[in-house]
């Protein structure tokens, strides 16, 4: 038996041994996490696990800059009629695909004509639903007709819409392309896609036909790494440069040598949202007071640890040319929410709860996805800020996909506490305009609708600026729903890496050719 | 023998079929459905052309109708995650759960077995008390916060072993490599795995140590190493029963140690799949495991018949 021992422990050794053997080179590379495999390819993957690596490899028309606004990219330059119905472009010449094919119109038109395929899986139909057709000029020239004039159309353009070759899809659709979708994409931008291994990791290699300054690094490397606690012990062990955090991660890396915190406002409004066909929500002032009755500095600095903006309306700060600061920010008073509910009927009964001229309590139900500790807290602390003025809420925590599909979208809710992302522009009028598809709070305002409207279709900037300055002014009297506030994007990134982009993450990715990292 | 084969493989194809059935109504009662569908931006349009293209937008019935009929073409389908056939991806998380949990399992065999026996035969001794204690505390612990503790020390304060993964990305492949990244997750598998061998290991070699059968041996003067292997044979059976129950875990993954390792396993891929409501790749999986599982339990109850020729093989699954 001590024979048997000895040789055990002998191996384990050698095991051990031959396992430490190795030393750590740090590569030219950028090593970031995904939460899922990605799906190459910009029209039909809509989740954030695809959209980041699709932001490196394919390249759009244009791309946005640290003031979101965009600048050019596969387009050299642009021009549009004067009834803001044509926009011609001019694409950069000596563009080629990873596979060495020369890029031209054709493809710009192929990707733009599957987008708006309804039967294609294309995840991108309603962004450009004002595309009328899109025509190849020459070779170098493509020309999109629009049915109404639309002012997001070149924000939308950098933002999603990755141009995908024609060629690689010939006999075959979108979807169907299982080996272009999963590990052999074909873009234009400044890595290509080299191993794939599901589940794993995702290794881009610099690409050596880039049309601007060759990229910096060798390669940009995705773990796919679901969990975020698992990320920062990556992050810490030095085998990862960028992080996403949430607040509550915060702690973690905050000893942590060689990692540096940074923060960027995101194009993100968080709210609670008041079903306005309930007629508890009705009343616009009913809505008002319950915007006065929540402390959203309190949650700011308590939940977001100060990683986030006061809101005004539903325009987030992150949009610095039509977020109205001029207005003042809806004011924390209990009191005054107290009033103005007991001007619509609802006064303290004997439990303090409030009551209507029936006798029924101010009582709803707010839903909030599970496992999220920032928009739990948060709602903990809605619940909290109105128990105070005498509401009674109960929250109910679900998945997020059932929060959606079983509640949201049907309409079958009170209250919920959720996000909109959206794209580099102030265009809300799918949310917050009456009986559009996406407005599933029901929220209904002739004069925002007419604004709305307005705003979409107007292309100079100052004049739409005071369009949406005038829709702000309006939500603050008829709030379409409770603004939280306006969250930043917190990353924890090696202090290695250089050339970053004051953007989100997403949108610093388009920029990937100028990312360093500086090899010490 | 063959009648015990064939009958146990009837059994076998029965159990599949339950167990299909009931995860198909299962992961379809659970709420919130598809979690490509879950994206609040969708247009009623874009909606109803995605549940169409999906096919969840037929009765329940008729969907598993059609599940049945192509399983039976021997076709598992396309995940609506990953967009690929579901042969395909399980194929390609196969080897890696293969791999880690046969590490695991074979470490756990390789240390509990023969410490178990050595404390069974010097019971109250120093090292059978630290032994017990250690058992006992490892399974009290859970998997993450080992696994966490373990990356915490070993990549994070001495950077001795990488943190998470299956390999160096474009490294390329060495044994190494793949050795370094093999080490963390296969300890912590096997942690709780090998105390609770250990456990069983020694309470049944204590057991057999005072069989008739031994006594009898060594009064015949038998050697120690006959004694031990008289005894042993005997102390396998109960440990065997551990070890077969260890075994879904090298079809299906550790769902826990693949998470917190950022293992490429089946046991993420399940969590992933159930998450998000991927209903052809949870079947997929389900079948495969299933199916796994049962063929794996008959060979178990055919080693039982090899540790103990007493036992008769009966396809009732009674055992001796």
């Amino acid at each position: 038996m001590k024979r048997a021992t000895a040789c055990l422990v002998a191996a384990i050794a050698g095991f051990i041994l031959a396992s430490c053997g190795e030393p750590t080179a740090r590569p030219n590379a950028l090593r970031l996490p995904l939460i899922n495999d990605p799906v190459f390819n910009p029209i039909i993957a809509a989740d954030l696990g695809s959209i980041l690596p699709n932001k490196i490899i394919f390249s759009g028309l244009v791309r946005p800059d640290e003031n979101l606004r965009p600048t050019p990219d596969l387009a050299e330059s642009w021009t549009e009629s004067a009834d803001g119905l044509t926009y011609t472009f001019k694409l950069r010449p000596g563009v080629y695909w990873h596979d060495g094919t020369p890029f031209s119109a054709v493809d710009v038109k192929f990707t733009f004509d599957r987008i708006a395929d309804s039967t294609s899986g294309s995840r991108l139909r309603s962004d450009f639903a004002a595309v009328a057709r899109t025509e190849v000029v020459d070779s170098l020239t493509v020309r999109f007709h629009l049915k109404a004039p639309f002012a997001p159309f070149l924000a939308l353009l950098g933002y999603n819409a990755g141009i995908v070759p024609a060629h690689a899809f010939t006999g075959t659709t979108l979807s169907a392309a299982t080996d272009f979708n999963r590990s052999r994409p074909i873009g234009t931008g400044p890595f290509r896609v080299t191993e794939s291994i599901p589940g794993s990791v995702v290794v881009l290699e610099r690409n050596p036909r880039y049309y601007r300054d060759p990229p910096a690094l060798d390669r940009v490397i995705f773990k796919v790494v679901p969990d975020i606690n698992v990320q920062v012990a990556q992050l810490r062990a030095g085998e990862m440069d960028i992080v996403q955090l949430e607040p509550a991660n915060l702690a973690s890396v905050q000893d942590a040598k060689d990692v540096a915190i940074v923060q960027t406002p995101v194009v993100q409004h968080y709210y609670v949202a008041f079903n306005a066909d309930n007629r508890l929500f009705s009343p616009p002032d009913v809505r008002r007071a319950l915007g006065m009755a929540v402390n959203r500095q309190a949650i700011i600095d308590g939940v977001l640890k100060g990683y986030g903006d006061l809101p005004r309306g539903t325009i987030p700060a992150a949009l610095k040319d039509f977020f109205a600061d001029s207005l003042p920010p809806v004011p924390y008073a209990p009191d005054s929410a107290r009033a103005l509910l007991a001007l619509a009927g609802w006064t303290p009964g004997p439990d303090s709860l409030l009551r209507n001229a029936r006798g029924e309590p101010f009582r709803f139900a707010l839903l909030v996805d599970k496992g999220n500790p920032t928009r739990e807290q948060s709602a903990l602390a809605v619940q909290q800020d109105l128990r105070y003025i005498g509401i009674d809420v109960t929250i109910q925590t679900m998945e997020f996909a059932s929060v959606v599909r079983d509640f949201v979208v049907p309409g079958k809710f009170e209250a919920n506490l959720i996000w909109w992302t959206t794209p580099p522009d102030p265009d809300q009028f799918g949310f917050y305009a009456t009986g559009q598809d996406n407005n599933n709070v029901r929220y209904s305002n002739r004069r925002v609708d007419s604004l709305l409207a307005l705003g979409r279709a107007t292309r100079d900037p100052a004049q739409r600026r005071e369009i949406y300055r005038a829709f702000q002014a309006e939500e603050q009297q008829d709030p379409p729903v409770l603004v939280l506030f306006y969250p930043r994007e917190i990353l924890a990134v090696s202090a290695a890496l250089r050339g970053m982009p004051a953007l989100t993450l997403r949108d610093a990715l388009r920029w990937s050719e100028r990312l360093r990292i500086d090899n010490r | 023998m063959t009648r015990f084969l064939l009958e146990r493989l009837a059994h076998a194809i029965t159990v599949i079929a339950v167990v299909s059935l009931l995860t198909f109504f299962i992961i379809h009662l659970a709420p919130g459905g598809p979690s490509l569908l879950a994206d609040p931006k969708l247009s009623r349009v874009e909606r109803a052309a995605i549940e169409r293209e999906l096919g969840v937008d037929r009765p329940l019935p008729q969907q598993f109708a059609t599940w049945v009929t192509r399983v039976a073409r021997g076709d598992l389908g396309r995940s609506f995650l990953y967009q690929t056939p579901n042969v395909d991806t399980i194929l390609a998380r196969f080897p890696n759960t293969l791999l880690l949990a046969g590490s695991a399992l074979l470490l756990s065999i390789v240390l509990a077995i023969p410490l178990g026996a050595y404390a069974a035969a010097h019971p109250g001794s120093l090292l059978d008390r630290t032994l017990g204690l250690a058992s006992f505390t490892i399974m009290a612990v859970p998997a993450f916060w080992l696994g966490i503790g373990a990356i915490l020390v070993f990549a994070v304060g001495t950077h001795l072993l990488p943190a998470g993964g299956a390999s160096t990305p474009g490294l390329g492949w060495s044994v190494a490599d793949r050795l370094r990244h093999l080490l963390l997750p296969a300890v912590v598998l096997s942690a709780a795995t090998s105390a609770e061998l250990f456990r069983y290991a020694r309470t049944s070699a204590g057991a057999a140590f005072k069989l008739p059968l031994v006594r009898t041996v060594r009064a015949k003067g038998g050697r120690r190493r006959t004694v031990a292997w008289h005894a042993l044979r005997n102390a396998l059976i109960p440990v065997l029963t551990v070890i077969g129950l260890q075994l879904p875990r090298l079809v299906g993954g550790a769902a826990i140690t693949e998470t917190v390792f950022a293992w490429p396993g089946m046991g993420r891929l399940g969590v992933e799949a159930a998450l998000g409501r991927d209903y052809p790749l949870v079947m997929a999986m389900t079948l495969f495991v299933s199916a796994a599982v049962v063929l794996v339990n008959i060979a178990i109850d055919l080693c039982y018949a090899w540790a103990d020729p007493r036992i008769r093989l009966d396809a009732t699954g009674a055992r001796g």
